[in-house]
Order: C-alpha cells, then structure tokens, then sequence
C-alpha cells in the first residue's frame, strides 16, 4: 500500500513540478525561517547557563523607593561594600565576586594600545566556570600585579596560547608596571554576558575600605553564590536589615554633607539565569548582550507569520491541484478504497512534500547562518543543533505544518462522491470560499509586514536625515585621557598648521550628567559639558540669546554657563540671562548665565533633547574635536596621527567621525530594518508563489471556457482580465483589511519616537499599490499565457 | 441475488421533486447477464449506480445477497462491496499515474492482499487478458480497447460475483466492442459471474439473458431472451 502510494505521489510531483515547486520551496523557506528562530530563541534562553553553580548565583541589584515608598528607579550596578560586606554578615551568602569594566593602556614594544578589560575578584574562577587552557584557577587572580588573558588576546599579545609566566607592561598612575600572566582562558562562550579578553585583579584601596560613603558609590557590578538550601527571601531580608543597620553612620554623614537624602534603596537579588533577558535590571556595566525577550517574541511572530503563509499556499494549492485528481479520488473508490485510507493517502503525500521541503530548509539554514547572524547579533551554526529538545522540537514543527498543511485538502478530497466526480457533474470547490479566504489572509498579513517595513524605512531615514541643529561633518573626535588646557592649545598650535584642518576644539568625554539648584529653588538633572570658547562656533551651534564665552571676560572661565532652551523651560525662567545657579555639590559657588543656545540633538533623536549646561571650568577635557577639510580625509588623518604621536607618546591614539558615531545611534532601528525587509519580501515572494500557482490551476480548470471564448471572438486583453480580475480583488480586499491594522502598529511603534515622521497616505497607497503590481504581475503571467492559446488545442483534448 | 423493491430517486431541484426513478422492482439471479437500455436520460446509470453501491436511492428497498443495503453501515456496505462488485465504465477511469499493472493490483492493495498473493492474483490475469507485454505502459500510452480491457481485468482482479458495466464499448468502435462482449460472455458462462451492462446497442444487448428498457425512470419492459 505503502509503496502503491509513494509511487503516484512520486509521479505526481513529477508530472507537477510548478507545484512541487513551488510548495517545497515556500514550505522550506517558512521551516527555514522557524528553524532559524528556534536557535535565536534557544540560544536567548540558554544564556550564562553552562555555569555548574548558575543556580546559586545572584546578582545584587538595588531599587530605589521615594519616601512614601513608591518605586522611584532600578539600578543594577552596586559598589565596593556590598559584595564583601553581604557576605560576610548574611546567613546563606557563600562568596561573592566583583566585576568593574576600565580599560587600561598597553605597552607593546614601541606601540602602546588602549585595552578593555575587568577588574574581578579572586573568587571569579571558583564561581564562574570558564575553563583554563593554562593555569591554575584557584590563584591566578591572587597576586596583584597578575593579568589573566583571552586564548585570542594571549596570541595576539605574544604570538601564542601559552602565556603563562610572561610579563606585559601595563600603565599604572604616570609609567607602565609588569604584570604577569598567570592564566590562559578558552574562548567564551557566545552566549556568555560574561565577556572579556584581559582580567586584572579588583584592587581596593586600603582607605577605600574603611570610608562608609562607599555604601552609596556605585559603579560595578557584585554577584553572590547563596547556599544550596538557602531561602531567597529570608537572604533578602537579611541583606536589607544588615545594609540599614551598617549603612547609618554614611547616611549622617552625606545628610551633613549634601542635605537629606530622599530615596532608599532596597536591595534585591537577581537570578544570574535570569539577567540576560530582564528589563528590569539589564546586564551594563562590563557585562555585555543585554536582549529583551521583545526581540524572542518579535520574531517568533513574524516567523509564525511566514509559516502560516506557507501552509496557506500549501492548502491552496493542494485544494486547487485536487480539482484534478477527483478522477483518481472517484476510482479509488469505486476499486475499493475507504475514506480513512483515502486521507492517509493525501496526508502522506503532504508530509512527502514536508519532508522535502524540511531537507531543503536544513540547507538554506545552513546558508543563511552568516546572514542571520550578523542581523540578530549572535553566533549560531546548526550543530547547535545537536540537542534532544531541539531536535524534537523541529521534528514537531514538521508534524505540525504537515498535518495542518495537509489535513483539510485530505478531508475535503476523501469527500467526494464517485458518482460524481466519474460523471463530470461536479465542479469541485464551487466558489472555493475557503480558498479565497486564506488568500485574502496571507495578503493580508504580506500587505502589513510590507506597510510596517515602510515606516520603519521612513522612520529611519529620518532619523539619519534628520536636521541635528548642529554640524556634524568632517568633524573628527580624538581620544586623550585628561587632556589638559595646556596640552589643548599646543595640540590646536601644531594642528592649526596644515591648511587643510580649520578648526579645534576640546571637549570633556563621555557624557557627564550633574544635578544643579536652579534659582526656583528645586534641583534639577542635566547634561553637563566641559568646552572652551571655540566649541559653539566649530559646531556652527546657534545661539538664541546672549554670547559665548569668549577670551575678553576672563571670568568666563571660571563662572559663566551656557545651557540649552530645554534647560530654560525646565527651569522656568522668564529670563535666562544673568540667572544664577549652583550646583548640587558645591553650595557656595554661584554661575552666571551668560547666553543660550538654541537646542540641537546632542544625543540619539530616540530622545528628546533634554536639559544641557556648558561651562569653562577646568575640569579636563577627553576628547578633541578637529574640523577637516572636505576631500582632504586621508591625509589631514594622517597628519593628526602623526602630530597625536609625536606630541602624545604615552598614549593611545584613535578617532572616529562625529557623524559615523552618531549614526551608531540606530544601530538597533537599522537592524530591524534589515529583519523586516527580509521578512516582507519573504512574505510577499511566498505569497506570490502560491498565487501564481493558484492562477496555473485555474487557468488549466477555465481552460475549455477561455478555447469557447476565444473561439467567439473574445480579445487577449478580455481573456486576461477574465482571469485575473478575480485575484485582484482578493487582493484588494487584504489591502483594505490589512491598512487599518498596520496603521495602529505602525502609530504604536512610532509613539517610542519623539521625534518622528508623519504616518501620511504616502506609505500606505505606496505599499498598496506595490502590493496590487506585484500580484498583477504574477496572475497575468499565467493569464497572457493561457490567453494566447491556441483555443483549439484546448478544445480538443476534452 | 438482488432485490429491488419500490426504489425511487429523485433530486430537489429549486423545491421541487426532479424524479429520476420511478417504483422500480427488480429480482436479479446470480448467473445472469442483463442490459439495461433506454434513452439518454432514462436514468439507466442512475440505476446501475444504486445496484452498485455508489448512490443511494431516495427510497424503497434494496436487498443484495440477503442484506439490507440501506441500512448497512457505511464500513459493512464497503465490505460487500469490496467482497462483491466490480465496475467497469465507458470512459475507462484508468488511474493515468499508475502503469496497467498497478492498476489491476491496486483494488488487491484495498483488499489487504499479502504482495505475493497479488504478483499470482495480477500476473494471472495479464495472462489470461493477453497484455503481459503492456503491463509497464501508462493508460495514455494504450487505444482505447486495450483500456477498456484493462478496465475490466481491474475489475475482475478481485474476483467479483457481480460486474456492472456502463456503456462499456461506448467509446469502442465495433469490432473492440464485440471483443469485449464476447469477454462479458464468457465471464459470465465460465466462470458463473453476473453481469449488468447498460447499452445503446441492440447487438450488445442481446449478448444478454435479460434485456431491460427504462423509460422516464420507469421500467418499460423486461424481456428474458
Ligand atoms: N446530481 C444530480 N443532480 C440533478 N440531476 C441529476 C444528477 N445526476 C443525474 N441527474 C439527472 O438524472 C437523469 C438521469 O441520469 P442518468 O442516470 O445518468 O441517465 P442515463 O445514464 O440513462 O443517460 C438525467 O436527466 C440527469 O440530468
Ligand atoms: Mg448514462
């Protein structure tokens, strides 16, 4: 029996290769797809977990409360005390381990890099389980001037795996200190939050130690190993009481010092397991891929979305193609076939396509591992999957999508009468209402995804197009750790001596925030930038009131600020100029406003331009920026290396575009740009692909009544029109269905803007008129095809 | 063998009764060889069908081998049918992906029958019908007589008592029709099978034992030859 059904199922994919064709290939690329989300979605889920003890390790996390207890914040971050102080003194804490992010520099030979790294306690190979490839992980980390090494670090620093016992010149204060490798790690693993190529032991100052304050610094990061038995809550609890009783002499001593504190802080442990994927307290800080799990249900719906389409086309066409087979439906019955073998017999050929199509969605897996990879940020191959419940799992998926695929055709096929389909009496699937219907969905459901790609299209183009009040172009950023005024003007002296670079300026880095008292009497939280008198003209920043600073009044150096209009009508004042303010660490000293600067989008236009403030005041610069000549890139880089070097030994030296940094700003948008773009034209190619099928079928089904009507004297254009009119309007009916809901999603996504485009007609009569083109094309192909005809060929083979 | 008692048929057609049989009775031995003649129209493969287990009559009686038909189940009623009847049709109804040999083995296949058993049961009857060279060509690739043979061997292949033809040689031209009939013939002397035809051709007809004409759905007359 088997064997009889193999045959005919063989042979009718043989003499049926369109639809062969065209079912294996779309069926393959929605299993493709899923496959590729159930790895993201596995390797999301499976992240820190290959640590033996993972089950044991929490991370302290604090949250603040105001003082009528309501939620004020999160913070993940702790500082020096918690660690060593919770452990010491909360029944069911083992051990903890430290993890500070720094970078330091490295002398290699004459070249000196900027290296990332971790400062940890000693206690991290006994908790964590990243395996040595050389050393001992019980005292690697036990000498302070000890440096544990990436396997790939360790090669690119010496030339080979086996570090162990060299020495690597490591800056310290003002020169470079000798520091020993005692370890040699293995790669990490990808899916690791943990990710590092050099770790230095956390050292703390012995004063450091002592100063109570520490209770409130907060810049690392402290995991802990509860006991096997412990009880969560009640370590909680402890953690909490301890951290009150121990932390009041600090509390006094800042009230005194900067007046009353107005949040609390309870502390709380987080499940290491669970911080990869947790918006609550995100992994930062030194520990890296923070995800959400938005992105793991995102994509399994658009992947949901793929497959569905692809099983619609599978029913379809299988309903449509079985138009031709009530013959073989109808003798198969009257030889002696029940129903239930009849069903077996459809269902095997279905899950024969399944198959086929399962083995090439195997192989497209495999070649589009790389593409995928780079979109979702993440190392996955296909011996990932090697696991028992992975393997079950696809094996479900493709029970799954071949019985849905191939159920209703073969309840509706082992249906049909003998009697009537043997006599021609029967036109099967009369108006196919559930045909129509699941064209109508997977239009529908093209329609949205090509819709959202538009916005987010436009959106983005947006973004990167968008006016940022200011001039980011040819403007070079170098980096100088402390970079003094002195040090600044000798650098602009030397620069300003090539023609082709026309202006400098320095300027703190990284982004500093602070807290001032604005005359309102109430604080406020700002950005908070360090400049000189050339950094609003180098920036071509426009000013809407009052004056830079500027060399003629000395005492902008010490106490004048410009601040944006976002500060103004934060602080509400009527009259910016001349304002005065003091900042929240030092009460005594007063600035004086001197001029406003009309806002510009100094950070991501993902934010809203909030409160900024410049000043003077010697506080160190970090960065310089150079103004370049257009067409001059290659060589005024060039020259700014050289006089960098030249003036600066000591230091590392790297630079990037202002502009290119700022487009890093929507990296994430250009990423799922990329996803939706791949994920509508995938969409609307499967969709198409069935429709095209569907149209061969009903072309072949009509065929004697386009020979008829020919033969009457009906022109190529009627016939066309004839045959495609029908799936046009299918697809009109998706569109109108389809626009009001991507509409909402598409309003919804872009209230996390704001700044944003206008959702106009534009993208969705586009969108909708692509769509109509494009299943246009694909109907009338067949339809041209079947009208040219000759009509007598077709008359005659009934 | 068969017994039809007051059988009616008939279609709703826009609420009103479209009668396509009228009260027919009709005793059938085992051993006969009856045609069924009448205009187009008449009902005559509407009857066959109803002999045949393919359609049910609106009402009456119907009694095949002692049972009730209407009343079996859907699973008994296939059994007998498995068990007893064989079809053959004018337009052949040859399964156009299968080769003549998988053709004639798959109603065994329903059957349950041990592979061996079929190659026998198949090979036996390729033999007997003169087409053992053809066996590995597609229906497409035969004339319309050899079909119409291969029709009738599938049929035969699960050693029916009964054997319902519906213009058989309706596509056939004289002399592939007389062949068949003299198969018919044979079929039913030799080996004691029953057979009911349905025909337009007087010649065909009187191949029989029994000739009956339907009218409008009646039986006009029933003449045993
Ligand atoms: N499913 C049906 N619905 C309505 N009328 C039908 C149906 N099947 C058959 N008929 C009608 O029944 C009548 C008898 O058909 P049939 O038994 O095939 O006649 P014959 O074989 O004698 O030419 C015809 O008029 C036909 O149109
Ligand atoms: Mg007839």
């Amino acid at each position: 029996m088997l064997k009889n059904y193999l045959t005919i199922a063989l042979r009718n994919l043989g003499r049926n290769k369109i639809y062969a064709f065209i079912n294996i290939a779309g069926l393959g690329i929605g299993l493709a797809c899923s496959m590729l989300i159930m790895l993201y979605v596995k390797d999301e889920v499976s992240y820190d977990r290959f640590h033996d003890n993972v089950k044991n390790i929490y991370r302290v996390v604090r949250q603040e409360r105001d003082k009528s207890g309501k939620k004020t914040g999160n913070d993940p971050n702790t500082g020096y005390f918690q660690g060593p102080k919770f452990a010491a003194n909360v029944p069911g804490i083992k051990s903890f381990v430290r993890i500070q992010s720094g970078s330091r520099d490295v002398k290699r030979a004459d070249e000196i890099t900027s290296s990332e790294l971790l400062y940890v306690d000693s206690s991290f190979f006994s908790i964590f389980s990243f395996p040595l490839e050389y050393g001992n992980k019980l005292n690697c980390l036990k000498d302070p001037y000890s440096v544990v090494l990436s396997e790939e670090e360790a090669k690119k620093q010496f030339g080979t795996a086996n570090a162990v016992g060299k020495i690597m010149q490591i800056k310290e204060d003002d020169g470079f200190k000798p520091y020993t490798v005692t370890a040699v790690v293995k790669k990490t693993p990808e899916n690791s939050s943990i990710q590092f190529n050099m770790l230095l032991p956390l050292k703390v100052a012995a004063e450091q130690e002592q100063n109570p304050e520490n209770w409130f610094n907060i810049f690392l990061n402290t995991f802990v190993v509860l006991q096997p038995n412990a009880n969560l809550t009640a370590v909680q609890k402890g953690m909490q009481r301890f951290y009150e009783q121990d932390s009041k002499n600090a509390v006094k001593i800042l009230t005194e010092k900067y007046g009353p504190m107005n949040n609390k802080t309870i502390y709380q442990l987080q499940s290491y397991a669970d911080m990869h994927l947790s918006t609550d307290f995100p992994a930062q800080n030194g520990l890296t891929n923070a995800s959400k799990p938005l992105y793991s249900y995102i994509l399994s719906g658009i992947v949901l979305f793929i497959l569905l389409i692809a099983c619609i086309n599978f029913v379809n066409l299988t309903i449509a193609r079985a138009l031709r087979r009530t013959k073989e439906i109808g003798i198969r019955k009257v030889i002696g076939s029940e129903r239930k073998q009849l069903i077996f017999q459809f269902l095997g050929e279905t899950f024969l396509l399944s198959l086929l199509a399962f083995l090439l969605a195997i192989l497209l897996v495999q070649l589009v591992t790389p593409v995928f990879n780079n979109l979702s940020n993440k190392a996955l191959s296909l011996s990932y999957l090697l696991d028992v419940k992975l393997i079950s799992g696809y094996v479900l998926l493709f029970l799954l999508t071949g019985f849905l695929a191939g159920i209703y055709p073969a309840l509706i096929l082992s249906g049909y009468k003998p009697v009537d389909t043997l006599y021609n009496r029967f036109i099967p699937g009369g108006k196919n209402y559930i045909q129509r219907l699941l064209v109508v969905v997977q239009f529908a459901l093209a329609s949205f995804l090509i819709i959202a790609t538009f916005t987010l299209y436009s959106q983005f183009n947006f973004l990167t197009h968008e006016k940022l009040g200011y001039d980011d172009n040819n403007l070079v950023m170098v980096n100088k750790q402390s970079l003094s005024k002195d040090e600044a003007k000798l650098f602009k002296t030397e620069l300003m001596k090539n023609p082709s670079i026309t202006g400098f300026s320095p300027k703190n880095g990284g982004q500093w925030g602070t807290v001032a008292k604005t005359s309102s009497d109430s604080t406020m939280q700002f950005s908070y930038e360090t400049v000189d008198e050339s950094y609003v003209p180098l920036l071509k920043i426009k000013l809407q009131q009052g004056r830079n600073f500027s060399k003629f009044y000395p005492s902008d150096a010490d106490n004048s600020v410009l601040v944006n209009e976002a500060f103004v009508k934060k602080a509400r004042w009527k009259n910016p100029l001349e304002q005065k303010l003091n900042f929240w660490y030092d009460n005594n000293k007063k600035y004086t406003v001197i001029g406003v600067v009309k806002d510009y989008h100094f950070q991501s236009l993902g934010q809203e331009i909030s409160p900024q403030l410049f000043t003077m005041k010697d506080n160190g610069f970090g960065v310089a920026f150079i103004k370049i000549k257009a067409g001059k890139e290659t060589a005024s880089l060039d020259f700014i290396q050289k006089t960098f070097k030249r003036l600066f030994p000591l230091n590392p030296y790297s630079y990037t575009f202002k502009n290119e940094e700022n487009l890093k700003n929507y990296e994430a948008e250009a990423k799922w740009k990329q996803i939706m773009l791949y994920s509508a034209v995938l969409t609307i190619f499967i969709s198409c692909i069935g429709l095209f099928g569907l149209s061969v079928l009903t072309a072949e089904k009509r065929i004697k009544e386009i020979g008829i009507r020919k033969v009457l004297g009906a022109s190529v254009n009627h016939v066309v029109t004839i045959l495609s009119v029908d799936f046009i309007r299918l697809v009109a009916i998706s569109l109108v269905i389809a626009v009001p809901l991507a509409w909402l999603a598409a309003n919804k996504w872009l209230q996390n803007y704001p700044y944003r485009i206008n959702l106009g007609w534009e993208i969705f009569v586009s969108a909708g008129l692509l769509v109509i083109l494009i299943a246009l094309f694909t109907v009338s192909f067949q339809a041209v095809k079947a009208a040219i005809a000759n009509p007598v060929k077709s008359l005659r083979t009934e | 063998m068969i017994a039809l008692k007051n059988i009616f048929k008939w279609y709703n057609v826009g609420g009103n009764r479209n009668f396509i049989l009228k009260d027919i009775n009709l005793d059938i031995q085992q051993g006969e060889f009856i045609s069924i003649m009448g205009p187009s129209g008449s009902g005559k493969s509407t009857l066959l069908n109803i002999i045949g287990m393919l359609d049910e009559a609106s009402e009456g009686t119907y009694i095949f081998q002692d049972q009730e038909v209407f009343r079996l189940k859907e699973k008994q009623r296939s059994q007998l049918y498995k068990d007893y009847i064989g079809f053959v049709f004018q337009a052949y109804h040859l399964i156009d992906e299968l080769t003549v040999y998988e053709n004639i083995e798959t109603p065994l296949i329903y059957k349950d029958m041990k592979s061996s058993e079929r190659k026998a049961i198949v090979a036996d009857i390729l033999d007997r019908f003169g087409i053992v060279g053809k066996k590995d060509l597609f229906p497409n690739q035969l004339s319309g007589g050899q079909q119409q043979l291969v029709g009738i061997a599938r049929a035969l292949a699960s050693k029916p008592k009964l054997i319902l033809a519906d213009e058989p040689t309706g596509n056939l031209n004289s002399k592939q029709g007389e062949e068949i009939m003299e198969l018919f013939k044979q079929l039913n002397k030799e080996d004691g099978i029953t057979i009911i035809q349905v025909t337009h051709s007087e010649k065909n007809a009187a191949y029989g034992s029994r000739i009956i004409n339907l009218l409008d759905g009646r039986i006009d007359t029933n003449t045993t030859l």
